[in-house]
């Protein structure tokens, strides 16, 4: 028998049944044991919280038999959950804009290529990997009204002692918390943007310029547009962090005064570790994955039309 | 005939010599001599971070190592978390903590959910019930039992004293300007009268050096000072028969105001003050007159101040200068307390028996309260006649006697079932009151937000725990 007639054989032989079978399964196997660990870490307690959240567990009891819907009722009629879902809104809607802008013109000004640009950038990047808690309690210091240089600073300019308790006063702890929040957290806007920004097609933009366009027109026309899917990805994450904001509140005012300043994490920890409710707490964490996915699926649906 | 005589009589001879050598034994060497056959082993015990658990880790973890060769690991926990962290050790049964800190207004949810371990076999096994009978009456008759078995020994004497500055006080030109004014001399504050007229004069003579006087105003202690001044005004937390919250009466209203008003005379920013900043204002001088627990008074006299662990105290300007009395209206706030108790899912649970007796015990405790830097205040009736204690500082005597008059005039902290809901509720209802909110309205609130937990745990369950709560002597002021 020639070579090639071994060959064509060889060829003609075709896998087994059995082979084949694997060769198609192979990719799914070899993937199977993480994507397991990974179901079990990431789904089993979601699927145990929404169990334990049909039941009545909490510091006194252990009732494990099904009691319907009676703790997703009673979210309803608790206004001291509906009123940390909104001061988490509240502090959403004013740190997520700020975020983007100061984060945007940071990049603005970062684009160019100087000298020390790196050295900056990296600077500017360190509130960023500093914990959340130490963060708040830093800030906490910065707003003393005895110590802190917050209020010497604005003494100094008004000429005479500026006395505010930022963590007291209604009307300057949410400004407070804002101000910690945007500070730490306008430098990963930054860093998105600054990418963003870098991959805009320059003919574009020397095209904008030959034709004589302002440089607003050229933001709204060109610029904008480019980075618009990283700014709807990097404005999602921010405002997923922000529904969960705990560390920078809790270092700053623990919710108070009273509980004007209570986020929604706040109040299932409150309602969690402190009150041990944990059925309840199990129902205020499904009520609050809900609104996240609504918010989650209305932004990436967005971002497939806007394609 | 003769042998039985012999033998039984020098069984008596036996019995009696060995009931002498155990009386003789004192509950400390009790406790050492049995916990020796635990040698090798580690217990942990939960403890309050920062200052408080420097006793166990610098003094008695170390000595009770050398005695029985038991090593102590000590679990610092922040006071807000121990109630978390206890209960969520029990709940999930990881036997994590052998021994427990516990403070005693918990006592009745954590007995009830069994996370708490019945002492009395312990007691009488190792004979500590004699020495029980030490600790103060003010501690021993309301913070170790719930339902009438022990669950913790009372640790720590807290009770709110009035810390006055008396060389302010005593200075010849402000006692006659004084009397001239207000008709009184000036002296410790009888009343909340008092109280704010010496306060605004000494801020009217004095500011900005010095203010009439200072208060921790954040979260979570000035609760129990409204605890005090309510009760002590006449007012009753709740209608015993029907359990509705009566904190919005118009005593409730009084006191609010009361305490907001004061705020005036008091250096700015008072209502951020923690612990520590109106323990630093006090020390520095700012402040001519405070309320708190006794180791402000330790400190303020200077005592200790060369300890590396209490560096972070400023340096009194006080020493030598500070008179102690009871608070106004002269029924002061217990305030928090702790008891040492053993965890119902501990695996060694009597060698954390044993740890815990020891600690409390009359040789030990002595030696703990008169460590410089520790929290632990006297509470034992050996602690307040000790001479060692009273020459400690020159004023150590009145400070010892003044909190053993405060010890037996004190109130009890509120202790229900689910306490820590209605504690929280007070803490953000005083909040809110700093922030400026109508008093009225936040009051109205705090009574509904008692009204709704009452209601959750089961009137009748509240009822009952309230109604032995309130026949104690030290629930309302008789």
């Amino acid at each position: 028998m020639t070579l090639s007639a071994s060959l064509n054989g060889a060829e003609q032989r075709r896998p087994s049944r059995f082979g084949r079978m694997l060769e198609n399964r192979l990719p799914y196997l070899i993937v199977a044991p993480a994507i397991l660990i990974l179901l079990l870490v990431g789904l089993f307690p979601l699927i145990y919280s929404l169990i334990v959240s049909f039941q009545r567990i909490t510091m006194t009891e252990n009732d494990t038999s099904f009691v319907g819907l009676l703790n997703y009722a009673e979210l309803f009629r608790d206004t001291r959950l509906w009123a940390s879902l909104g001061h988490t809104a509240v502090i959403t809607a004013v740190a997520l804009p700020l975020e983007f802008l100061i984060g945007f013109l940071m990049a603005q000004l970062f684009i160019d290529r100087l000298p020390g640009r790196q050295l900056f950038v990296a600077l500017l990047v360190l509130p960023t990997v500093i914990s959340p808690i130490v963060a708040g309690a830093t800030w906490r210091l910065m707003f003393d009204v005895r110590f802190g240089p917050i209020g010497q600073i604005l003494s100094f300019f008004a000429g005479e002692p500026v006395r505010i308790l930022w963590t007291v006063n209604p009307a300057y702890v949410y400004p407070a918390i804002i101000i910690c929040e945007v500070w730490q957290w306008s430098p990963f806007m930054f860093l998105l943007l600054l990418a963003a920004l870098s991959n805009v097609d320059q003919s574009q933009l020397e095209a904008a310029e030959i034709d004589g366009a302002s440089y607003l027109r050229v933001l709204r026309a060109v610029i904008l547009p480019s980075i618009a899917p990283v700014v709807a990805v990097a404005c999602l994450i921010r405002s997923l962090d922000l529904v969960r904001i705990f560390d920078i509140v809790w270092a700053l005012t623990e919710g108070g005064p009273g509980s004007i300043t209570e986020t929604i994490s706040l109040y299932t920890y409150v309602q969690g570790f402190s009150q041990f409710e944990t059925s309840y707490t199990a129902a205020i964490s499904f009520l609050v994955i809900a609104l996240l996915t609504v918010i989650t699926t209305l932004v990436l649906k967005r971002m497939e039309l806007a394609r | 005939m003769k042998f039985k005589t012999f033998f039984g009589a020098t069984a008596l001879f036996v019995l009696t010599a060995a009931s002498g050598s155990a009386a003789d034994k004192d509950a400390a060497d009790t406790a050492v001599e049995a916990a020796k056959k635990y040698a090798g082993t580690t217990i942990s015990i939960v403890w309050e971070a920062g200052l408080q658990s420097l006793d166990p880790l610098n003094y008695s973890g170390p000595q009770w190592e050398k005695l029985t060769g038991i090593k102590v690991k000590v679990v610092e926990v922040p006071t807000d978390q121990m109630f978390t962290k206890i209960m969520q050790d029990f709940k999930s049964g990881a036997g994590a903590y052998d021994a427990l800190n516990v403070i005693p207004s918990w006592m009745p949810d954590l007995a009830r959910a069994g996370a708490l371990e019945p002492l009395d076999k312990y007691v009488d096994k190792f004979g500590y019930r004699d020495e029980l009978q030490d600790i103060a009456a003010a501690y021993r008759d309301n913070q170790m039992q719930y339902d009438g078995k022990i669950y913790g020994f009372p640790d720590d004497g807290d009770v709110m004293l009035l810390y006055y500055r008396k060389d302010i006080f005593e200075d010849p030109k402000m006692k006659e300007q004084f009397k001239a004014k207000f008709g009184y001399d000036l002296a410790p504050p009888k009343d909340w009268k008092q109280f704010d007229e010496i306060g605004q004069f000494i801020t009217d003579k004095m500011a900005p050096k010095v203010y009439g006087a200072g208060f921790f105003r954040t979260a979570p202690y000035p609760q129990y000072m409204f605890q005090e001044r309510f009760r002590t005004e006449g007012g009753k937390f709740f209608n015993a028969d029907t359990m509705k919250a009566t904190v919005n009466s118009d005593i409730g209203l009084k006191v609010f105001k009361g305490m907001l008003a004061e705020n005036k005379f008091m250096p700015p920013g008072v209502e951020q003050w923690n612990f520590v900043d109106n323990l630093a204002a006090f020390l520095q001088g700012t402040t001519a007159m405070t309320i708190s627990w006794p180791p402000y008074g330790r400190w303020a006299a200077g005592y200790g101040s060369g300890e590396e662990a209490l560096k972070w105290v400023p340096k009194s300007q006080v020493a030598g200068k500070v008179g102690y009395a009871l608070t106004p209206l002269g029924r002061p706030e217990l305030g928090v307390g702790f008891d040492l108790s053993v965890s119902a899912t501990s695996k060694n649970k009597e060698a954390a028996y044993l740890f815990i007796q020891w600690l409390n015990s009359k040789k030990t405790s002595l030696e703990r309260v008169q460590l410089p830097y520790t929290l632990r205040d006297p509470f034992r009736l050996s602690h307040y006649a000790s001479e060692k204690y009273r020459s400690l500082w020159p004023d150590a005597t009145a400070y010892l006697d003044t909190i053993k008059t405060s010890g037996e005039k004190g109130l009890l902290d509120l202790s229900l079932l689910q306490q820590d809901k209605y504690d929280e509720a007070m803490t953000k209802a005083i909040s809110s009151l700093w922030a400026g909110e109508d008093a009225k309205a936040i009051l109205d609130r705090l009574a509904q937000q008692f009204d709704a937990i009452t209601e959750k745990v089961g009137i009748e369950n509240q009822k009952a725990v309230y109604k032995v709560w309130a026949a104690k002597p030290g629930a309302y002021p008789q």
